[in-house]
């Protein structure tokens, strides 16, 4: 299965509602990473106070460190190479589940790389919010490090490619004295600050061992799948004829093809355009997102560079970046890393074009002189090696004599509490034991996705795209379809597919975008009469209010169209526009979501063309008018093959008098995007493209069936509330083989036949499905 | 009057929550039924649903709370769902007088809808935003009272009159409904719904498992 879904399972649900997983790598590192400030300079620029700091940390964390190295130990040395404990601050201590604290692999946070994490904070919150959740976490520091270490690490964990233990774990590379052992054990404050130019040269290696491993080597190639993903992305949106050609997107894509010399190169890429374009991002990044802590509109001076992001937007390439970078392109860290260089660029703050010649070796020569410079000669003092072998936590207390002012422990106890602390620590082993398997098992799959997106994503830009009306239809391109989009093409599919029957051009929507502009001035002008009853005009009122109000409440949990978001006033023009479009139908909730979904992929203008195209079908025309007897034929329809494909289910539902306009409605007004998570939803909307309406119903009954068995046992209430808000773990795996179980044939007529049949039924005037909507 | 166990229960009433989109109508049922309050809830489509089990007396009576979509476009829709509603909490927002101007016409489409019997309250909800009040409580007292609606003013934010506000219609239902008991008791003549007592609720009820007035 392609698509990162999984990870973002809890995407675009309410985050309040929304129990981090524990297990869940993505969601964790959403929660734990800190906030701290947008500062730093640079890769390097290591700040001397901030160390001590991390040097506390360390010491906090100790015991699960030393867990984690007992564990380490016991599991037969098997470590790989670039695993090693980080400890995270007190405050992201604080988050973590406390079995999950003692994460092998996890990265410091260190004092150098405080600049980022303020955008991976800022990346963490949206994450742990939902919806950007695609498996990539973005820029997702921790995340990053730990998928290189993977990348490398599986395949030697794994025994199946087993090359010498090159000495490529990042610690490992800086400091040769260190054994890979003694490396994933040690102490990583010194390692913090180090932490970029490492990853840079994990990178580096990734790319380079890519190379050797010619695809053969599971990490290795997954590394290299990223690099080839990203450097096709700028080709894609290159060939778009509204993407200006980014210099650095040409750049790149100079390095494209997926050729293994250019993988090396690309690597370079990646690294460089990190290091330099590390000021600004964590600026404008910080800027951008409000911080966890304050989940409320941008403060006010912050709103101007929303402002002008919104305007550098609507004016061409930003959109780009953001598009990409906030939703959709959240498949591969590596990639977002890629597309943020041409992102920021935009900012004006730094030309991207002079690092992208350098050569990995450069790279590494560069990081080693610089970490010659900055980073602190082994930290390994003595005070903290004395805590490595000593117990620190409560847990150990018990080891601990009890004070000179109180009786000493008898033997029997003092036995006691030793037998009892070595059941905890044998207890933590386990538990760290499974976590890894499960954590390298879903490691495992994501990589294998990311894979597939990776290589789907060179079919759909090299082969599909440019052949879009003769290859739309095969059989290979409807199977790809189905496994979903690549993010990365997705806007561009769903524009080819949707159409535009209604011949809009970007011209013809910045009209009907000035004229609501129009409207909504002399509106604010006279908007102190309240009661007003005309009914055309009250509803034109309410339509402009309703807008404004629905835009704060569409994903909320995203925080990019409330008020200050970045897409607020892009989601407010789209459908602004549209009831200026289609006065006919106006405005009506749900709209705002299906915009919403459209915008994340597409640029302003394409988006509203699909949006006012989509709206257009037959289905959605029906609903967003609240035709009464097209709904019913349609929910007729639904129950056809309701009755067909789940007859137990169905039966259970009637009787209960449970019409499917109970849950339906939501479903098909906002096109599942706020009934799933969000990158489920697309997936949806991914096949919906494909085959039309029926897709829709043909979702229902797949949701249906995935959960007939607990509804089977359910009531009319717990039915109802259950599919009105269904279950935020929901995975795309598990509901995609559900709806390819659902047959869309009845007894040899196709959903088309039925409908048509229904049509006639109705018109006779004998049956109603429905009696819900008989009112 | 305390919760009970979701599933031990005498009695079911079905609760509507209408009034104009953005009113706070989620927020009100969320505070009730999970005591929470979202800063960003989402647009209700269609309707949701939510449950909770009060005592009212020896009786533990089940709401069961229909959260409706507020578009005026909708309301084609989601008047289907006021049949067999016994109580109704008519929601404005006091700081915004338009929304209080059409409770009228919301009362009506209840009427039109549901049993004429049906307990209704008006609320004006957002008391917490006092500052900005646009609808006086006396204005709307008033009409409560010339309509025979009950009145309380609620903030979901900060949980005034919200636990206060759904008892008060339970109790006024079950109230009714124990008077029609004993009538139907002596007289036969009227049908209760299948909802009489918890236990006795079986797979046969109707999706409106609720007393009918």
């Amino acid at each position: 299965m392609v698509g990162p879904e999984d990870a973002g399972a809890c995407s675009g649900r309410n985050p309040k509602l929304l129990p981090v997983p524990a297990p869940e790598p993505v969601g964790q590192d959403g929660k734990i990473i800190r906030a701290t400030g947008g500062f730093g300079g640079g890769v390097g620029a290591v700040e001397p106070p901030e160390e001590e700091e991390e040097e506390e940390e360390a010491e906090e964390e100790t015991p699960p460190r030393q867990l984690l190295q007992r564990y380490l130990a016991a599991a037969g040395g098997q470590l790989e190479p670039g695993l090693f404990y980080c400890p995270l601050s007190a405050g992201q201590a604080h988050a973590l589940p406390p079995s999950a604290a003692p994460r092998s692999g996890a990265c410091k946070l260190g004092s150098a790389s405080k600049h980022r994490s303020a955008e991976v904070a800022a990346d963490g919150r949206a994450l742990r919010h939902g919806g950007m959740t695609n498996g990539d976490s973005g820029f997702l520091l921790d995340q990053d490090c730990r998928d290189l270490e993977e990348a490398r690490g599986l395949p030697r964990a794994g025994g199946r490619e087993p090359r010498g233990r090159r000495p490529c774990g990042r610690l490992c590379l800086e400091r040769p004295g260190d054994g890979g052992a003694d490396c994933a054990g040690s102490p990583s404050d010194w390692a913090a600050p180090l932490e970029d130019p490492l990853r840079s040269c994990c990178l580096a290696a990734a790319g380079a061992e890519s190379q050797e491993g010619a695809g053969s080597d599971s990490g290795g190639s997954s590394a290299s799948g990223g690099s080839s993903e990203d450097l096709e992305h700028p080709v894609a949106g290159a060939g778009g004829p509204e993407e200006g050609a980014l210099p650095a997107a040409s750049a790149e894509r100079t390095s494209g093809g997926a050729g293994a010399e250019s993988l090396l190169g690309f690597s370079n890429v990646h690294l460089n355009s990190r290091n330099t374009f590390e000021v600004s991002r964590s600026q404008s990044v910080g800027d951008h997102l409000p911080p966890p802590a304050l989940p409320q509109p941008l403060p006010a001076a912050e709103q101007g560079t929303v402002a002008a992001s919104a305007r550098a937007r609507r004016s061409g390439g930003f959109a780009e970046f953001f598009a990409r970078n906030l939703f959709p392109k959240r498949t591969k860290e590596l990639k977002s890393v890629a597309h943020s260089a041409p992102g920021w660029k935009l900012f004006g703050k730094v030309p991207p074009r002079e690092n992208l010649q350098r050569t990995s070796k450069i790279i590494q020569q560069e990081y080693e002189a610089r970490t010659g410079r900055t980073c602190k000669p082994p930290l390994q003092s003595s005070r903290r090696k004395n805590f490595e072998f000593e117990p620190l936590s409560t847990t150990a207390l018990i080891l601990e004599d009890r004070p000179s002012n109180l009786p000493a422990k008898s033997v029997e106890e003092a036995l006691r509490h030793r037998q009892e602390y070595d059941e905890m620590v044998a207890e933590a082993k386990k538990r760290e034991i499974k976590e890894a398997h499960k954590r390298k098992k879903i490691m495992k799959e994501r990589f294998k996705q990311e894979e597939n997106i990776a290589s789907a994503m060179v079919i759909w830009i090299n082969e599909i795209l440019p052949n879009w009306e003769v290859m739309r239809s095969t059989r290979r391109v409807r199977e790809l379809w189905w496994q979903g989009l690549p993010p990365s093409v997705r806007g561009k599919v769903w524009s080819l597919a949707v159409g535009n029957e209604l011949n809009i051009t970007p011209e013809l929507y910045e009209i009907f975008l000035s004229r609501a502009k129009e409207r909504w001035k002399s509106f604010s002008e006279t908007s102190s009469e309240n009661d007003t009853e005309g009914v055309s005009v009250a509803d034109r009122e309410a339509s402009l209010e309703l807008i404004k109000l629905d835009i704060s409440r569409t994903f909320p949990s995203l925080y990019i169209f409330q008020k200050g978001g970045p897409y607020h006033d892009v989601l407010h023009s789209i459908l602004g526009a549209y009831t200026c479009y289609r006065p006919d139908v106006g405005y009506v909730q749900g709209m705002s979501f299906i915009a919403a979904v459209l915008i994340l992929n597409l640029e302003e203008a394409d988006a509203f063309i699909a949006f006012a195209n989509l709206l257009n079908k037959p289905c959605q025309l029906a609903f967003f008018r609240v035709d009464h007897s097209m709904m019913l034929k349609y929910f007729a329809t639904f129950e056809v093959f309701f009755e067909e494909n789940l007859s137990k289910l169905f039966l259970h539902f009637k009787s209960y008098s449970l019409t499917p306009d109970i849950y339906l409605i939501d479903w098909i007004f906002t096109l599942y995007s706020k009934s799933l998570p969000l990158d489920l939803a697309c997936r949806v909307w991914d096949v919906f493209c494909r085959d039309g309406e029926e897709f829709l119903f043909r979702t229902g009954l797949g949701i249906l069936r995935l959960y007939e068995d607990i509804l089977l046992q359910m009531d009319f209430i717990h039915i109802a509330q259950f599919l009105t808000k269904l279950p935020e773990d929901i995975t795309s795996e598990k509901l995609f083989s559900c709806i390819a179980a659902i047959q869309m044939q009845n007894s040899t007529k196709k959903w088309t036949q039925v409908f048509a049949s229904v049509m006639k039924d109705i018109k006779e005037g004998d049956k109603n499905n429905s009696p819900a909507l008989k009112s | 009057m305390g919760n009970r166990t979701e599933e031990d229960y005498n009695f079911v009433f079905k609760v509507v929550l209408i009034g104009e989109s953005g009113v706070g109508k989620t927020n009100l049922l969320s505070r009730f039924t999970r005591n929470e309050f979202n800063h960003d809830s989402r647009t209700t489509i269609g309707v949701e649903f939510s449950t909770r089990t009060v005592m009212l007396g020896t009786a533990a009576v089940k709401a069961q709370i229909w959260d409706t979509a507020g578009l005026e476009r909708y309301r084609a829709i989601t008047s289907a769902y006021y049949r067999g509603a016994v109580g109704a909490l008519l929601v404005f927002d006091l700081t915004k007088h338009q929304t209080y101007a059409v409770v009228e016409r919301w009362l009506k489409e209840l009427y039109d809808h549901a049993e004429a019997t049906i307990i209704v309250m008006l609320v004006g909800n957002k008391s917490d935003l006092s500052q900005a009040r646009e609808v006086p409580t006396e204005e709307a007292r008033m009409f409560a009272e010339n309509n025979g609606l009950l009145f309380l003013e609620t903030s979901a934010l900060d949980s005034t009159n919200v636990e206060l506000a759904f008892e008060t219609v339970l109790k006024e239902i079950f109230a009714k409904v124990s008077k029609q008991r004993q009538n139907s008791t002596r007289t036969g003549a009227i049908t209760l719904g299948s909802g009489q007592a918890g236990q006795e609720l079986g797979p046969g009820e109707k999706r409106a498992c609720c007393i009918s007035l």
